[in-house]
């Protein structure tokens, strides 16, 4: 479904993505892995169009996205749900949803969307009219999964969805990504929980400074090994 | 060009350089302001006074001049530096109008030996400023005056910039929570730095005021202070001799391409919007004169060998 | 004497809606973007004088003028827009990862910084348009065509000029609409999404640059309509013109707060019966004086907490 061959992106002259290649499968769950400064939100942000890649390509069911602006690539299919949330703090709840189906047309469409995100995560009903910035992390976290949602994707982006947030909160999250994945979404989810993301995977990557140095199912490597190269970095040769 | 007016030219550049090095000071410790020609007006008017008035010769004059223009920076700064950036740049502005519209209504004016009315006469202005006249300094002689002033404020603030209060107003520039945490005075540089730009600007306007032996309140309205902000800006932030450049872009062009006659501002403010675009700290700004010191201090020394390159 | 204040508050909040009116633009820019716009003025001033040529040298009537001058601002507003504030916003999330600003950011460097450079380019913009307008009429009074009404009305002891509150009802139609139009509609929710969070309007799919373009061009449009009212009351325009339109507007808009468009409203009355009760008290310079003393308490004042720049995108516009 998604392809991505030989992605480099450069912050001027620091070179944060050094030719990635990997893919992702209709239907699945594919989970990407790594430490701190590895390149993971620079690759999910040059996926979404906000960064210009230097070189390489991006495959979405056979159609090119580099060059391609942001809204061009949500409307595609492709939605992001970028770390540290990013909600729109001044809407409210309710218009936060809105904005995520911008580029639907059809009203009672969305409007049964908005409906079906509410029973999905009650909390957000609970606090429809109230500001984003006001919600709690975890809310704010959620909120951000719901707008994405709103736009229908073939493939939803997720960005650490975990990070800074309670146990509690981190496990009902990652329970709304086994039902999103029931349901038959495809997700592509940058993790540093590495436990509760191999427990969800099909597929997982690993990257580390800006490359890609592992590429498997979560049963091929052995858990605490990839714990140890997704936090620590490459492991030294003894 | 006629000897004369390149000499006014030149006194013109030194003068503005002077406010335009004010706003630069500003700028480096991260503000903008558009009131620095409420300092030059304090400086003309304070020395116009002190020269008809107190009869003091000029150089007294211009320094009573700088010391009233730090104090009314001091006084203004102290509430407006604690704000942000784009407020404290319209409170400067606001501030600056409000000394221009109250000069407006100031009418102090007395007899002089030679039976004349001197004095600020409000929108009429101040007339008479004739020190030089009657000293027989001639315009020569006075751009020499302007020049040296000039030259010694560009190498105290070169001194400045070396030493360590010169890195802290840096560092306050660019970023003061940083600063603050590194346990810099962030305030008291603050407001150091604005008092010396007051002083600064109205060294000018003293400056000024001789030289053309009129002043009055339309002289400080707020294109003299824009202007003042946009030298710094092109000429570069990475020198003292940036503000200078601005100035000599400006006026140099003014006079360089009179075939541009009443079109000159649209290829000025043309050539400044395009030229921020692709440089947004200016001509000389710090990656220039930090390569340029480089070179100097390379040129220098004989090694050719470059420790730190490892062979791939 | 009570008359006599009444009046002054009554011409005061007439002079204060055409306040209000010139600001409506300038805040809806700074909503948008969160720049600010030196070179609004200008823009509208260019707009005033393109029309006022053709009135002088074609005979244009008053429609025709309008027509011209709320056109000519726009598409000075998209030069504006193209030239100093379109890529110039930052499109790159926070926190995402080491050195972003790869253009050593602008003169002054962090949060301020392309801030800044839009505002020193707007400058030189707003040289470059008014002197184009004054190249066009040379003269420091240019007829205006005059829609001002000839009589006035009496309420009472009170006295109101009929074109100065027709002026001052299309403000507040138009500073309330623009708001309810904000809030309510689904464009208006994308104009305030792409500036509350830019980053995130990328990601719902908004077209960011489109809709600042669109807001920019919108708010020049508005400030050359602002314009033609005020001038078509006045009947002449002076070259003085383009500082008036951005003092008073900038005035009047961070009375209300940058930014909120019903504040707008509020900053511009506030700031007209101040000034008319100050022209009352002291003359006319004390009405000057005023106005920006005004803004000085406001800016000043004790209670205010030292924010770190004006409040984020339309926040009150709601």
């Amino acid at each position: 479904m998604l392809e991505i061959r030989e992605l480099a992106t450069a912050y001027g002259k620091i070179e944060a993505l050094k030719g990635v290649s990997l893919g992702a499968k209709a239907g699945e769950v594919t989970c990407l892995l790594g430490p701190n400064g590895a390149g993971k939100t620079t690759l999910m942000m040059t996926l979404s169009g906000i960064l210009r890649p230097k070189r390489g390509s991006i495959t979405f069911e056979g159609e090119e996205l580099v060059g391609k602006t942001p809204a061009e690539i949500v409307a595609r299919g492709l939605a992001l749900v970028p770390e540290n949330r990013l909600v729109f703090p001044a809407l409210s709840v309710r218009e936060n949803l809105l904005a995520g189906a911008f580029r639907r047309r059809d009203r009672a469409g969305i409007r049964d969307d908005v409906e079906k995100m509410l029973d999905r995560f009650p909390r957000l009903r609970e606090r429809i009219g109230q500001l984003a910035g006001t919600l709690s992390g975890g809310e704010q976290q959620m909120l951000a999964v719901a707008r994405a949602l709103m736009s229908r994707p073939k493939l939803l982006l997720m960005d650490e969805p975990s990070v800074g947030l309670a146990p509690l909160v981190v496990a009902e999250i990652f329970s709304i990504i086994r039902q999103l994945h029931a349901e038959g979404t495809s997700i592509f989810l940058v993790e540093q929980n590495a436990h509760m993301a191999l427990k969800v995977a099909q597929h997982f990557y690993l990257m580390e400074q800006g490359r890609v140095s592992f590429s498997g199912t979560p049963g091929q490597l052995a858990e605490d090994d990839v714990v140890q190269r997704a936090y620590l970095g490459q492991r030294r040769a003894a | 060009m006629p000897a004369e007016q390149a000499i006014g030219l030149a006194t013109d550049m030194a003068t503005m350089s002077l406010l335009a090095l004010s706003a630069f000071l500003l700028l480096v410790v991260g503000r903008i302001s558009f009131g620095q020609q409420a300092y030059f007006g304090v400086g003309a008017y304070t020395s116009a006074l002190a020269s008809t008035a107190a009869q003091w010769p000029l150089v007294p004059a211009l320094a009573a001049g700088c010391v009233a223009g730090a104090l009314a920076a001091l006084a203004l700064g102290l509430p407006t530096l604690r704000l942000a950036g784009l407020q404290y740049a319209v409170a400067t502005l606001a501030f600056a109008e409000m000394l221009r519209i109250a000069l407006q209504g100031w009418h102090w004016q007395w007899t002089t030996d030679d039976g004349n009315l001197i004095g600020p006469n409000g929108l009429e202005g101040f007339r008479d400023i004739r020190w030089l006249l009657e000293n027989d300094v001639s315009a020569l002689e006075f751009l020499v005056l302007a020049a040296v002033v000039l030259a010694a404020v560009l190498f105290g603030l070169g001194l400045l910039a070396r030493r360590r209060a010169g890195v802290a107003l840096r560092m306050v520039g660019h970023d003061d929570t940083l600063a603050a945490a590194s346990g810099l005075p962030v305030a008291r540089l603050r407001l150091a730095a604005a008092t010396v730009a007051g002083a600064l600007a109205a060294l000018g306007g003293g400056l000024y005021a001789f030289r053309t032996t009129y002043i009055e309140p339309a002289l400080i309205d707020p294109m003299l202070g824009v202007h003042a902000v946009g030298y710094a800006l092109i000429g570069g932030m990475g020198t003292v001799f940036g503000p200078l450049l601005g100035v000599m872009f400006d006026l140099g062009l003014l006079e360089a391409t009179r075939v541009f006659a009443g079109w000159r501002m649209v290829v000025f403010g043309g050539l400044v919007a395009l030229f921020l675009r692709w440089r947004p700290r200016g001509l000389l700004d710090e990656t220039l004169v930090h390569r340029l010191a480089q070179n100097f201090v390379r040129s220098g020394r004989q090694s050719d060998r470059r420790p730190l390159e490892i062979a791939r | 004497m009570g008359i006599e204040l009444l009046q002054r508050t009554l011409d005061g909040l007439l002079d204060g809606a055409s306040y209000a009116l010139v600001g409506l633009g300038l805040t809806l820019t700074f909503g948008t973007l969160r720049r600010l716009n030196l070179a609004y003025g200008a823009t509208a001033m260019l707009g005033a004088y393109v029309g006022a040529w053709l009135h002088l040298r074609f005979g244009a009537p008053a429609w025709a003028v309008a027509m011209a001058v709320v056109a000519v601002a726009a598409l000075a507003g998209l030069y504006v827009e193209w030239l100093c504030f379109a890529g110039t916003s930052d499109d790159t999330p926070p926190g995402a990862g080491a050195a972003t600003s790869a253009r050593g950011g602008g003169p002054v460097a962090g949060a301020d910084a392309r801030e800044v450079v839009a505002l020193a380019s707007s400058f030189a913009v707003w040289m470059q348009l008014e002197q184009l307008a004054v190249n066009l009429l040379p003269r420091h009074l240019n007829p205006f065509p005059s829609l001002a009404s000839a009589g006035e009305w009496s309420i009472g002891a009170l006295v109101l000029r009929p074109d100065r509150l027709v002026l001052a009802l299309l403000a507040v139609a138009l500073c309330l609409g623009l708001a309810e139009w904000l809030a309510r509609s689904r464009r208006g929710l994308a104009w305030r999404a792409a500036a509350d969070q830019r980053v995130a309007a990328h990601l719902a799919g908004i077209a960011v640059p489109q809709v600042q373009r669109a807001a920019f061009a919108a708010a020049s449009a508005l400030a050359g309509f602002a314009a033609f009212a005020v001038l078509a009351v006045d009947g002449q325009v002076t070259p003085m013109f383009g500082m008036w339109i951005l003092t008073k507007g900038l005035v009047a808009a961070l009375l209300g707060g940058l930014g909120s468009v019903r504040g707008v409203l509020g900053g511009g009355l506030l700031l007209g019966v101040v000034e008319a009760h100050a022209q009352g008290m002291f003359g006319a310079f004390g009405r000057e004086f005023a106005g920006w003393a005004l803004l000085v308490v406001v800016l000043l004042a004790p209670w205010r907490r030292p924010t770190r720049g004006f409040p984020r995108g339309f926040a009150h516009a709601g």
